[in-house]
């Protein structure tokens, strides 16, 4: 395990100049892909955010004239079949993704590195029994963790971020453990142990900002799959639950019933996931790539 | 390494002990059981009834008896009987596994032989539009879903064929067979395959840059023997690592896909059990989910040790 | 214009003398029936389940006492006919029901019927035997009856503490067929045995049921048919294009929705569809034992601000009948005439002039659209009951309810009803068998474990038990319609629609009749043929 040489390529843009927005232009040329990740990220949380405003329509409005409409320039995206307009379905559907995705992956990732660093840091007994919790949670596939914790807590939109956050936890903490692992032995950490400065402390200032990096890349990561899990288990039924509209609830329903009849209650919602997916693993690989440049692909 | 060895299969039943534990407790603390679930049809429940039903499936005994029963009989190899077809366990699941590991087997195939070739040709031709293109390909292959993936092609196919597969046990000929396995075994592999390709692209551009192949090369070897000969083979090793990861996400995968194709494997009868609250299943499902992850993390890494001379177990 | 009409003439005794040779064709022997299956049901056991879905493919295998004659679409007191029963009557008070039975009827596994198993089965449903059904969801229905006596072996009788024509109605629905003593209830549920004319081969949940001919049926030549097999699919989409690219003789029935016929009929123009009653209401189950749904007011209201037709506009393009508690004419025997249900609070055709009564209504009771009233509305995570949630929280909105949806899981929706954990509830009630006894009481009488909102009216009560045990049937229909009203004004359970359902098969299969006022009754399939 080497240091992590976390900001090296930023460092490197630097030479180059010194202005802020300089910088940021070069990174963006050197890595289009992930500059389109952002946008198409950004895209979505403005989505997210400014959904009641974006949306031409009342999600949740039913109309009985304009069930099962085609794409048109009144409903851009089409109607579902209560006539609730599909473009602002899938606008505030984004909300949901976003909340999932966002919280799922910051409850799982803080409960992580707590973990991860207790039991790096600790080691002995703590890091026994950390170790041998990660290995039960890594030996269920994280959709059927999912599956059985929604089917237990109930499906509620706070119950289904617990149940895609805990099946987080253990990657994160195996990441963050094998850092401070490496972390622990460098030469500062014993200078500040030297002069006595507490261990928590140094686990906090010392110790947690230089597994930051990893942290971040692996967060994004997690991000897609989080959104990824989240439709799965709304395709499934064990998701988020009427009256929100989740994109995999979306499409499960239409699946059931309008594949031929009304395609784009197929299309659109799958065409909303994936490209919110792409989006953050596009820019979650650019951000890797520029932050942790070992691992570059 | 045989202590290495021995301490691993040691890890693995504790980690299969932790597991039966959660998964029985998770399934107890749920509000409504098998018996209100059972009385559904019904349109109400009778309380007599249902503690009758209770008692005879022994829900009504103490959770830690209930955990020691089921431990007691599956270490002996009675999984006890669903609660809703009141058929043993063993019998109701024993038939769905060869389906669900045909399909991921084909899977894994499928992975593997789209995945390590596009994988190579993505890192020798490095920098250039066509790693690129298949860069952005592999990208979209992690984000799409798949049973959306599922959704898509059966779509393509009513609108060009007119139909689309419907599970049958026994396909009658080649075409039917290749409708019914390889079609959603692709869906569900395609994930994989582009996982395979990215893993297969970075070990492949590490091993490039690494001494022995300049010294290949420099000897005079030609490019494609060095790509293919000395490179591949090293390549190789972080990929059997992902098709281990892999069996983990692929169960995932299938549990959707087999619900989208309407294939009645194991996975997707897990999702019917944990509705309709059919314990003996959904947890010696889990278990058994479990032990195939497990078994196959293990298997990964031993495979790993015995082709890489270099990697020694003292830990 | 006279060779025109000499054309007609020709064409319609060419197409008279087809249609006359079309009936006169004798049935084809064998084949096997394939079927696709909506959903995995719970057991094989019908006495044990409420659904459709366990009658439909096991209903086959057994025998009734009497039954619905299975090509009359409509079934009524005269399409009874005999079965395992040659013959029965009335004693003179009404109260004692006997039957003669057939001799020389054998179970699937040899043993001979007798009347002991009538009375076995009787027994278990009144619970007065050893032996326990695991779920015993119709044993209301037995409430009149003393006890089921046998004497010799071919004769039995049934004794009632009053008289009730209905108990015939009863004993011939789909939901009653005759067990043999012999099997155990847990043997019932997963491989039952019958005497009727098909035998249970295998079930393999959510995958497949398979019944095959039964050689030795005591109605000889019966049935056509070598087999009948159900492959299990729970995606619509799927299970229609499975019919459509033919690879199905014919959908479950009443299971095929509006959108998906249309898609039937363009694709499968040759396939045989029909659209009936499926006998099933959709309704709003209303907490009346507390705030607020305790007002009269508000729940008068909210059942007029109910805009019906927009339901089945948007549910079944249109396809689907109005009414109250009893299913609507003319698949229904017993509904009110028109003009009395449009004389019912929210019934009237002026939804606007309705919503403004309700909104006055609302306003006496305090809500504006300053203090809007915010109710939860719950339901189960089903789309037949989730779809119409959606609709009527949209509609209450012009009333100033915010209805709030709250989806509740299979396993937990009974037990939230019975704690009264809800506002407002959207069900599903289905009525195997079109006859006021089975409604009133089940879904209304007081302490009936069905009536969710335990809505309970002395005098109405009174009226149930006068209806039931009138013998005339003019007089009967009267005071059904009287009750029916009154139970809508009450807003004891305002009723939304009754859905209707489309079933398809393909034009090589013969003899299948769609009953119009029950979907529980017509599946016995011993003259079903296919013509290839």
């Amino acid at each position: 395990m080497a240091v992590i040489n976390y900001d090296s390529e930023l460092r490197r843009a630097g030479a180059h100049s010194t202005h802020g927005w300089r910088k940021l232009t070069y990174l963006a040329q050197r890595h289009l892909l992930g500059a389109i990740g952002l946008v198409i990220m950004v895209l979505f949380v403005l989505a997210a955010v400014l959904a009641d405003f974006i949306a031409r329509y009342d999600p949740l409005s039913v109309d009985s004239l304009q069930r099962l409409a085609p794409p048109s320039a009144q409903h851009w995206l089409g109607t579902d079949s209560f006539g609730r307009d599909v473009w602002s379905r899938i606008i505030h559907g984004a909300r949901i993704s976003l909340a999932v995705g966002v919280g799922s992956t910051l409850l799982g990732s803080s409960i992580g590195v707590i973990v991860g660093l207790a039991s790096g840091y600790l080691s002995g007994w703590v890091d026994l029994v950390f170790q041998r919790i990660t290995d039960i949670l890594q030996a269920l596939p994280l959709l059927v963790l999912a599956l059985v914790m929604t089917a237990a807590l109930g499906p509620s939109l706070p119950n289904v971020i617990i149940a895609i956050a805990i099946p987080l936890i253990p990657t994160v903490a195996r990441v963050i453990r094998a850092n401070t692992l490496a972390l622990r032995e460098l030469p500062f950490i014993e200078a500040a142990k030297s002069v006595g400065m507490s261990e928590t402390r140094i686990a906090l200032r010392h110790v947690l900002p230089n597994t930051l990096a990893p942290l971040i890349v692996l967060m994004t990561a997690q991000l897609g799959s989080t959104i990824l899990t989240e439709a799965s288990l709304s395709f499934l039924g064990l998701g988020i639950p009427e009256p929100y509209p989740s994109w995999g609830r979306m499409l499960s329903e239409s699946a059931a019933e309008y594949v031929r009849t009304a395609p784009w209650l197929v299309i659109f919602p799958g065409v909303a996931i994936s490209l919110a997916v792409f989006g953050t693993n596009l820019f979650g690989d650019a951000l890797r790539d520029i932050l942790d440049p070992r691992q570059r692909g | 390494m045989f202590a290495y060895i021995v301490r691993r299969l040691v890890l693995m039943l504790v980690t299969l002990f932790g597991i039966s534990v959660i998964i029985f407790v998770l399934l107890r603390i749920v509000p409504g059981n098998i018996v209100d679930i059972l009385f559904d049809a019904a349109g109400f429940v009778d309380q007599a009834d249902k503690a009758n039903l209770e008692k005879e499936l022994g829900l009504d005994q103490p959770i830690f008896v209930q955990y020691v029963k089921w431990i007691g009989g599956l270490l002996q190899g009675d999984l006890g009987y669903s609660y809703v077809s009141e058929k043993p366990a063993l019998q109701e699941i024993l038939p769905r596994i060869p389906i669900t590991a045909k399909l991921a087997a084909l899977a894994l195939l499928f992975s593997a032989s789209i995945g390590i070739p596009l994988g190579v040709i993505s890192a020798v031709k490095q920098g250039t539009r066509l790693d690129y293109a298949l860069r952005v390909v592999s990208l979209s292959g992690l984000s799409l879903p798949s049973f959306w993936l599922g959704l898509l092609i059966l779509m393509a196919s009513v609108s060009m064929f007119g139909t689309m597969p419907i599970f049958n046990p026994n396909p009658a000929t080649w075409t039917e067979a290749f409708a019914i396995y390889a079609v959603p075994a692709m869906a569900v592999g395609f994930r994989s395959a582009a996982l395979t390709m990215r893993i297969t692209r970075s070990s492949m551009l590490e091993i490039l840059r690494q001494d022995y192949i300049r010294t290949a090369r420099a000897k005079g070897a030609s490019e494609a023997s060095v790509n293919y000969h000395h490179a591949l083979k090293n390549a190789v090793l972080p990929v059997i690592t992902v098709i281990g990861i892999e069996a983990a996400f692929l169960i995932g995968g299938l549990i959707v896909t087999e619900t989208v194709f309407n294939i009645p494997g194991v996975a997707r009868f897990l999702v019917e059990a944990i509705r309709w609250r059919d314990y003996p299943i959904v947890q010696n499902l889990v278990m058994l989910i479990a032990l195939v992850v497990v078994v196959t993390n293990f298997t990964v890494d031993m495979l790993y040790a015995a082709i890489d001379p270099r990697i020694r177990y003292t830990d | 214009m006279r060779s025109v009409r000499a054309l007609t003439a020709v064409a319609l005794s060419l197409f008279a003398a087809s249609n006359v040779a079309a009936l006169a064709a004798e049935p084809k022997k064998g084949g096997i029936l394939k079927v696709y299956h909506r959903d995995s049901p719970a057991s094989a056991s019908i006495h044990e389940e409420a659904t459709y879905s366990v009658n439909i493919p096991f209903m086959p295998i057994f025998n009734n006492l009497v039954m619905y004659k299975q090509d009359v679409a409509q079934n009524s007191m005269d399409s009874i006919v005999p079965d395992l029963a040659e013959s029965w009557a009335w004693s003179d008070d009404k109260k004692k029901l006997s039957f003669k039975l057939r001799q020389g009827v054998k179970w699937h596994d040899g043993k001979p019927f007798t009347s002991a198993d009538v009375k076995c089965t009787f027994d278990m449903l009144m619970g007065k035997s050893q032996q326990k059904f695991r779920k015993n969801p119709r044993k209301s229905w037995y409430d009149e009856v003393v006890d089921v006596t046998p004497s010799g072996d071919f004769e039995v009788a049934f004794n009632l503490k009053r008289s009730q024509p209905a108990l015939l109605a009863l004993l011939a629905s789909g939901y009653t067929p005759v067990y043999p003593c012999h099997a155990s209830p847990g043997d019932m549920r997963t491989k039952p045995i019958g005497t009727g004319p098909f035998k249970f081969v295998e079930f393999k949940a959510n995958e497949s049921i398979k019944i095959t001919r039964n050689p030795d049926y005591w109605k000889k030549g019966l049935p056509h048919l070598d087999g009948i097999e159900y492959t299990i699919i729970t995606n619509r989409s799927t299970a229609i294009l499975g019919f459509i690219s033919g690879q199905f003789d014919m959908t479950f029935p009443t299971e095929v929705s509006i959108p998906l016929l249309k898609e039937v009929k363009t694709q499968a123009p040759k396939a045989v569809c029909v659209v009936e009653p499926v006998n099933v209401s959709t309704n709003i189950i209303v907490n009346s034992s507390s705030p607020p749904f305790d007002n009269l007011d508000i729940r008068r209201a909210m059942a007029m601000a109910l805009d019906r037709k927009a339901f089945v506009s948007i549910l079944f393009e249109g396809q689907a009948d109005i009414g109250g508690t009893m299913l609507p004419a003319p698949g229904g025997l017993w509904a009110m005439p028109k003009e009395m249900l449009e004389k019912i609070p929210g019934y009237g055709p002026d939804i606007n002039a309705n919503r403004d009564e309700a909104r006055k209504l609302m306003a006496k009771a305090g809500y504006g659209p300053e203090k809007r009233l915010v109710v939860k509305v719950a339901t189960r995570n089903i789309p037949i009951y989730r779809d119409p949630a959606i609709i009527l929280i949209d509609q209450l909105k012009s009333i100033h309810i915010d209805g709030e949806l709250e989806v509740v899981e299979t396993a937990n929706w009974f037990s939230k009803v019975a704690r009264k954990d809800y506002a407002l509830g959207l069900n599903l009630t289905g009525n195997a068998v079109d006859d006021p006894d089975q409604s009133f009481y089940e879904n209304y009488s007081c302490g009936s474990e069905r009536n969710y909102t335990n809505y309970c009216n002395k005098d109405i009560e009174k009226l149930f038990g006068e209806q039931s045990a009138e013998t005339d049937v003019a007089k009967r229909k009267k005071l059904v319609w009287e009750i029916d009203k009154r139970l809508q004004e009450d807003v004891a359970r305002p009723i939304i629609y009754h859905s209707r359902m489309g079933s398809c098969w393909q034009p090589h299969v013969k003899g299948v009749t769609i009953m119009v006022n029950s979907s529980y009754n017509g599946y016995r399939y011993e003259d079903l043929w296919m013509d290839k």
